[in-house]
């Protein structure tokens, strides 16, 4: 048996499905689109019943990806039964998708979550609605498990008896006109073709044509011609009106206000939070205290997984890590070179995934809170007309402040943007926003070089790769990635407590198919520094006659033009392994923070920390970035512009810094 | 007038929708066709773009998708001052509270006078004076 959930967005249907299948799920992509889709089982009476999460939409069109994949896995899969997740607190709005639901699929159950917000608002008459709709109803509580049981019990059993959305009866006589012929030629639903087609549905009349159904085709025409001639009216507002009329009768017919006096929470909140001038303050804050929090409890987790598998450095000597106990077990029975790889390589791979997770995870625990607690909408409303600039919308704000964190979560976050075209752009730009790993780097060689200014400079490198990304979003925006503007209709939910499951489900999903995906081409990745810094086998690991010594011999010119020196270039390709090592590279290639000192002056630390910010993405992003797109040319795409811009400040701030004789 | 032209505070019943396309779909799918009644919350810190409330749930629209939305000006009954003289527009709710509305001679095209002004209202219609409560003030609106 097949169960679907259909649904608005933001009416608990992740709630739902999550208090149906319990841990039992998959999350993938829908094929072709990234939109996520979401599988699971069931257990009723001892029956395993599959459950599918479709795309939450507010209507069944064929203008968003969203809701093709809806609409199409209704009409392709035929599930047994729909489970249309209500959001009674919405009730009327929300049954216009029940209008179009009914006309695709006779066997629906009316999940009717959120019902105790919805108690506050009026009084529904849950059994006049099953008897109006012929359909199971099941007032439900998700977040608390209430109404969970029933609803299992309605899918397995419940009885069917569906009264149908009402046209009026000069478009109804046109409908079964074309729905008679449609069915003629054998095609499924019939009854939801032809109204489709009377609505000229771009996809459906596409498919109708491709089979050579002309005649169907040209009589739809005809028809709709009819129909819009008597209304007066597009035949899309017709149709829609009608689906109106439906909800607002049927939400008439059920639902009782109660007279609610008293101010509103969420409007209170937002009059504070929106607010023309603390707005936009108001959230950066949030931000800064958020990614405090997640540093400050990353910390200690990070410590504790370096620690394990690196070892540690104490006076007077080394505390073996997992690494190198592991060497030392294999070299006794394996070729030095492959115990190296396995453990140097491979195992240093892996550890460096895991370190990356504490942060992961935790901004992910952040971005899911600020999703489910409908924040992130009103950052969206306060940010949109900044974003515009750049061709984003202004949920485009969000991966870019996850940027500051770590560059991995932030790309995955780009789901959080519809248009395709918008995500990619977002994609693109997130690299330039540089990671919490790359701060610190900065922040590091900051206070060596600059002691007095340190904070300046700081400040500058912050700022320009905040420059940097508006600058190119908006030139992006206009040539590489100019696309049709997408009409930006957000909703704006009621405020609400996320519940710690909720997030923590959302928080594990994300992070474990991080590890999943991301985390063979890292470790693989691992491999190959490796055998570049290890290769000729018997070289100092990362020395001059290793392979990586050799190829930043041969890119010394280049990194002279920049300012930059040849150790400085052996440890930019360990960074792109993963940022925060670069310090550790150059104390073993110089020996000293003193040695470091000497070998570059203020300006050329300056023109590296500007390469640094701008060049390559790390091993971890790239893999998420291609996951994400599944192109690799997009993928190298990213890494070339990132070459191009980092040589570009490099070069002109060594050269003109030269030029006017500062930090010589 | 368009929608995009409305100011925070403000109500509009709309008229027309222009436009093709997705846009006109988007706005359709979110509840905003012919005889529906919207309400300017309030604008985001650079004017662009604006929140909406409309059937009970709240929309932010740019102003550029907002412009394809024809609407008339409407004021709820509750801020008419007293003294004026107006026509009602619409009674929202069921079919219940309409016929029950349309029993003290409140429903569209009707003209009233407001006598007293909130709360409780005394308004003169055509069939005598009556008392309303903020409640029910809330759901008609006039011109
Ligand atoms: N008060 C109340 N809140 C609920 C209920 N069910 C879910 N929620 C909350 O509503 C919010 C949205 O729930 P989700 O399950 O993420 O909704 P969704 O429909 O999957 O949303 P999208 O992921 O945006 O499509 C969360 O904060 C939930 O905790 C309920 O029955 N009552």
């Amino acid at each position: 048996m097949l169960v679907a959930l259909a649904g608005n967005p933001n009416t608990g249907k992740s709630t739902v499905f999550n208090a149906l299948t319990g841990l039992k799920q998959h999350v993938g992509n829908w094929p072709g689109v990234t939109v996520e889709k979401k599988e699971g089982w069931m257990e009723y009476n001892g029956k395993r019943i599959k459950v599918v999460d479709l795309p939450g939409t507010y209507s069944l069109t064929s203008y968003s990806v969203e809701e093709k994949v809806a609409r199409n896995f209704i009409i392709e899969e035929k599930p047994d039964v729909i489970v249309h997740v209500v959001d009674a607190s919405n009730l009327e709005r929300n049954l216009y998708l029940l209008a179009e639901l009914l006309d695709l699929h006779p066997r629906i159950v009316v999940a009717l979550n959120m019902f105790d917000e919805a108690r506050r608002k009026y009084e529904i008459d849950v059994e006049k609605m099953r008897n109006l709709l012929g359909l199971p109803v099941v007032p439900m509580v998700a977040i608390k498990g209430e109404g969970i049981e029933e609803l299992k019990r309605e899918i397995v059993h419940g009885k069917f008896n569906p009264r149908g959305v009402e046209y009026p009866e000069d478009i109804e006589k046109r409908i079964k006109a074309l729905e008679e012929k449609i069915r003629e030629m054998g095609l499924e639903p019939a009854r939801w073709l032809a109204i489709k087609t009377l609505e000229n549905d771009a996809e459906v009349i596409k498919k109708l044509s491709d089979i050579g159904a002309r005649n169907i085709l040209h009589d739809a025409e005809h028809l709709r011609h009819e129909i819009e001639d008597i209304y007066g009216d597009d035949i899309e507002s017709v149709f829609a009106s009608v689906r109106y009329s439906f909800a607002h009768g049927l939400f008439h017919e059920v639902a009782a206000p109660i007279n609610v006096g008293g101010a509103n929470i969420t409007d209170m909140i937002d009059h504070v939070v929106t607010h023309r001038y603390f707005g936009i303050p108001i959230f950066i804050a949030i931000m800064y205290l958020a990614f405090q929090f997640v540093f400050l409890v990353a910390a200690p987790f990070q410590d504790a997984i370096d620690f394990m598998f690196n070892g540690k450095d104490v006076a007077g000597g080394h505390i073996d890590g997992l690494i190198d106990i592991s060497y030392a077990w294999m070299s006794s029975f394996m070729p030095d070179w492959l115990a190296s790889l396995i453990n140097h390589g491979m195992l240093r791979g892996l550890g460096a995934v895991l370190t990356f997770m504490p942060v992961i995870m935790l901004l992910f625990l952040i971005l899911s809170f600020l999703e489910d607690s409908g924040y992130l909408a009103r950052v969206a409303f306060l940010m949109d007309s900044v974003m515009k600039k750049m061709g984003l919308e202004g949920r485009g704000v969000i991966p870019l402040m996850l940027g500051f964190g770590c560059n991995v979560p932030a790309v995955m976050a780009t789901r959080t943007l519809k248009d395709e075209n918008e995500r990619r752009l977002s994609i693109a730009l997130n690299p330039f926003i540089p990671c919490g790993a790359r701060i610190q780097v900065f922040a590091f060689l900051s206070y060596i070089f600059f002691p007095e200014n340190a904070a300046l400079v700081l400040w500058s490198l912050l700022m320009l790769s905040i420059l940097v990304v508006f600058i190119l979003g908006y030139v992006y925006s206009k040539t590489l990635f100019r696309g049709e503007s997408q009409p930006f209709v957000l909703e704006l939910p009621p405020y609400r407590m996320p519940t710690m499951k909720g997030v923590s489900v959302h928080m594990w999903e994300k992070s474990e198919g991080f590890v999943r995906k991301a985390g063979t081409i890292i470790v693989g990745a691992a491999a190959i520094i490796w055998a570049l810094a290890a290769l000729p086998w018997g070289v100092e690991y990362g020395g001059e006659e290793s392979y990586i010594g050799m190829l930043a011999s041969l890119l010394a010119p280049v990194g002279y033009a920049l300012g930059i020196t040849p150790e400085a270039i052996i440890s930019l390709f360990f960074g792109f392994f993963a940022k925060e090592v670069v310090i550790d590279v150059l104390y073993v290639l110089y020996g000293s923070k003193d040695a470091i000192l000497a070998a570059m002056t203020p300006l050329q630390a300056y023109s590296f920390m500007l390469f640094m910010l701008f060049y390559t993405p790390c091993v971890a992003t790239l893999a998420t970035i291609y996951n994400e797109t599944k192109s690799l040319k997009f993928t190298l795409f990213v890494v070339v512009e990132g070459f191009i811009v980092a040589s570009i400040f490099a070069f002109a701030a060594y050269h003109i810094g030269t030029l006017l004789g500062v930090g010589a | 007038m368009r929608l995009s032209e409305l100011k925070p505070g403000e109500y509009a019943i709309v008229r027309d929708l222009l436009g093709k396309g997705p846009i006109h779909q988007r706005l359709l799918s979110m509840g905003i066709l012919p005889g529906a009644v919207i309400r300017v919350v309030r604008t985001s810190p650079f004017g662009d773009p604006v929140e909406y409330e409309i059937r009970g749930f709240f929309i932010s629209l740019r102003k550029n998708e907002a412009s394809y939305v024809e609407v008339d000006k409407i004021i709820p009954l509750v801020s008419v001052p007293p003294g004026s003289r107006v026509r009602v527009v619409l009674v929202d709710g069921g079919v219940g509270f309409m016929r029950n509305m349309d029993s003290m001679g409140i429903s569209p095209g009707q003209e009233i006078t407001v006598l007293r002004g909130c709360c409780p209202m005394l308004v003169e219609t055509a069939r005598g004076k009556f008392s309303i409560g903020r409640g029910i003030a809330h759901r008609i609106f006039v011109r």
